[in-house]
């Protein structure tokens, strides 16, 4: 940090740097000095009796989940499909996993940053000498600035708490299939109510059909035609996969009582649409199949087998597209076919899901390119450009992007003059004075830079 | 879109390298099963299908493969290779990488 601002050298700082859909660990301005923290990898703390893990930035999901079965601790982590992800670089960038405990910036619990400027700092109770609840209350006292160094460019992070779920006394996951596109609406309207009592208890999420074929299967194995898959060609994976147009992969957690109860309740509600069809594991012969593994995943077993997806067309390249909209039917539909008609427009497949948070959908879709190829590229910039345009439009903002967009989201944040993204400047003005640490993240230049942003 | 990571210069912290030159260095297999096995194990996970579909079922497996230069498994690892993102050296050391050619070409 001192010889950064000494010399005036920008720093992009990375946890593991496994950002992938997202700009892996690249820098938005070329140039700058990748601080790559994935060797900072300890494990500080694990305590099962309240459930919490304190770590360094390096430490990654497989490294934490070794730590814990190792010793066997009744503890289970949340994951997010990668599992070579950084616990902490995860969290900040406000990413997702799949158990109860999915949303992981609402699980992180006070930090130690190091500012631009060199001071070290700790939040929430860790700012009081002799503490013993730095991991057990995030507030502490005064502003509760955390949330400050997610997404942003305004400290390095090198501690972290983060909130584990104690093991529960029984796991039951399941998998509901819907057979027609339209189905989307009822059955984000039927999982609102469910998700916000706490009857669908994980983060589930609803797949489309081309998501969860392609994670074990490629496209030239149904299909060697231009363009996205026609609808017979659908229904035919459909059958062969025994999947639906969409995929609704939940969990039961906690006494065999309670989720007998609670599944009574799923499945009542869901078999209002017709053709839904309703699965536990022990359903699902063939494999690999869908359930058999988003069951791993949603107890929090880390892996790497969605990057299968990304083999659909044999490209390799892949962007994401992540609108938050609200747990409405109407907003799903409207949603999606707002969405899925460009992509398709633009000669892609519908690769989608929207992961249920509390009172919000994350819809995310990723458009599996060609990366070798400059007219997929383009095409890909064309598209992207017109889907935030167009999501904008209807007050849909994105809840994360690649490095290649942040400007163009943050842009999109404009309410009174732009007043959030003039605070964020003062900020990073007073914070960071000499502009050093990772530029144009989130759209947030330093003073020197700021022009940049407006090109 | 850029490539993301091959642009890019790693920077590694100092405690973090003095940290990792104090623990034994890992064996070929080791590496292998902590960097590469996630996707080529021998289950579903997407490089083993994937280079089943492409190059043919009996090159599915690296672990059973005598066809690979070390040359190559380098540049693969080093640069990526479509859906396989790249390893940086933060991941694996020059060193670990070399035993870890030397684990995938030695004769079976
Ligand atoms: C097939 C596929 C599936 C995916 N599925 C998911 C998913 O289910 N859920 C999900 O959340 N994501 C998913 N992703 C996106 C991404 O790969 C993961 O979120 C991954 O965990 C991010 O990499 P990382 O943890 O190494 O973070 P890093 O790359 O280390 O960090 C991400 C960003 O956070 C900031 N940051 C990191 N560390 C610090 C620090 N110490 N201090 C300050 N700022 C910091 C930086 O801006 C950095 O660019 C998926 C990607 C792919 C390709
Ligand atoms: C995220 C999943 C993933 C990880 C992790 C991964 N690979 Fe791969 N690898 C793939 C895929 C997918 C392919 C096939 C790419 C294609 O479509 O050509 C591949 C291809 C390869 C090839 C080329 C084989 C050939 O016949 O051309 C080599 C060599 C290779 N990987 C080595 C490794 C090594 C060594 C590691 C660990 C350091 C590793 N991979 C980690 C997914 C992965």
């Amino acid at each position: 940090m001192k010889v950064a601002n000494e010399f005036r050298v920008p720093l992009w700082v990375v946890s593991r740097g496994k950002n992938f859909a997202y700009g892996g660990a690249a820098p938005v301005l070329s140039g700058s000095v990748v601080l790559d923290l994935s060797r900072m990898n300890r494990i500080l703390e694990v305590n099962e009796k309240f459930g919490y893990a304190l770590v360094e930035p390096g430490v990654s999901y497989f490294d934490l989940y070794r730590y814990i079965e190792e010793r066997g601790l009744k503890l289970w982590l949340d994951v997010p499909d990668p599992g070579w992800g950084s616990v902490v670089g995860n969290a900040l960038d406000h990413g997702v996993g799949y158990t109860p405990y999915g949303d992981h910036f609402m699980m992180q619990c006070g930090m130690e940053v190091v500012l631009p400027t060199g001071e070290v700092v700790r939040t929430g109770m860790g700012a009081l000498p002799g503490n013993n609840t730095w991991q057990l209350f995030k507030y502490g006292f005064g502003p509760y600035v955390d949330g400050i160094f997610s997404q942003s460019n305004f400290g390095i992070v090198t501690k972290m708490g983060i909130w584990l779920m104690p093991e529960p006394a029984g796991y039951r996951p399941y998998l509901i299939t819907f057979p027609r596109e339209e189905d989307i609406e009822q059955v984000v309207e039927i999982a609102r109510p469910l998700r916000l009592n706490n009857v669908i208890q994980n983060a589930a999420t609803i797949r489309s059909l081309v998501l969860d074929a392609a994670v074990f299967a490629a496209k030239s194995q149904y299909y060697h035609g231009d363009g996205p898959i026609p609808d017979s060609v659908a229904r035919r994976i459909m059958e062969d996969l025994e999947i639906g147009m969409w995929n609704f992969c939940g969990a039961l957690y906690g006494p065999p009582p309670i989720m007998d109860a609670l599944w009574t309740a799923i499945r009542d509600s869901f078999s209002s649409i017709p053709g839904a069809k309703f699965y536990f594991l022990e359903d699902r012969k063939r494999r690999p199949d869908i359930l058999a593994h988003r069951a791993e995943t949603m107890r929090g077993i880390p892996k790497l087998t969605e990057f299968g997806f990304l083999n659909w067309n044999g490209g390799g390249g892949h962007v994401g597209f992540s609108p938050v909209s609200p747990t409405t039917g109407e907003d799903a539909i409207k949603q999606y076919r707002m969405v899925s008609r460009r992509v398709r427009e633009y000669g892609f497949d519908y690769m989608g899901l929207m992961a249920i948070g509390f009172r919000e959908l994350h819809h995310v879709t990723v458009v599996v390119y060609n990366q070798n190829d400059p007219e997929e590229h383009r095409k890909i910039d064309e598209l992207f450009a017109l889907l935030v345009r167009e999501a904008a439009a209807e007050g849909y903002g994105e809840y994360r992007t690649h490095i290649h967009y942040m400007d163009m989201i943050a842009r999109t944040y404009s309410w009174n003059d732009n007043a959030l993204m003039k605070m964020h400047e003062k900020i990073k003005d007073a914070l960071d004075p000499n502009g050093i640490l990772s530029p144009g993240k989130s759209g947030i230049w330093p003073k020197h830079l700021r022009e940049r942003s407006d090109a | 879109m850029r490539s993301a990571v091959r642009t890019t210069m790693a920077v590694t912290s100092l405690v973090g390298a003095a940290l990792s030159a104090a623990a034994a260095e890992p064996t070929g297999k080791e590496i292998f099963d902590r960097h590469c096995i996630h996707c080529h194990g021998p289950g579903s996970e997407p490089g083993t299908p994937q280079l089943s579909r492409t190059r043919g079922a009996e090159r599915a497996l690296l672990t059973e493969r005598n066809d690979l230069a070390p040359e190559y498994i380098q540049a693969v690892v080093r640069n990526g290779l479509r859906s396989m993102p790249p390893f940086v050296p933060s991941d694996l050391t020059d060193a670990q990488l070399e035993a870890l050619v030397q684990y995938l070409t030695a004769p079976r």
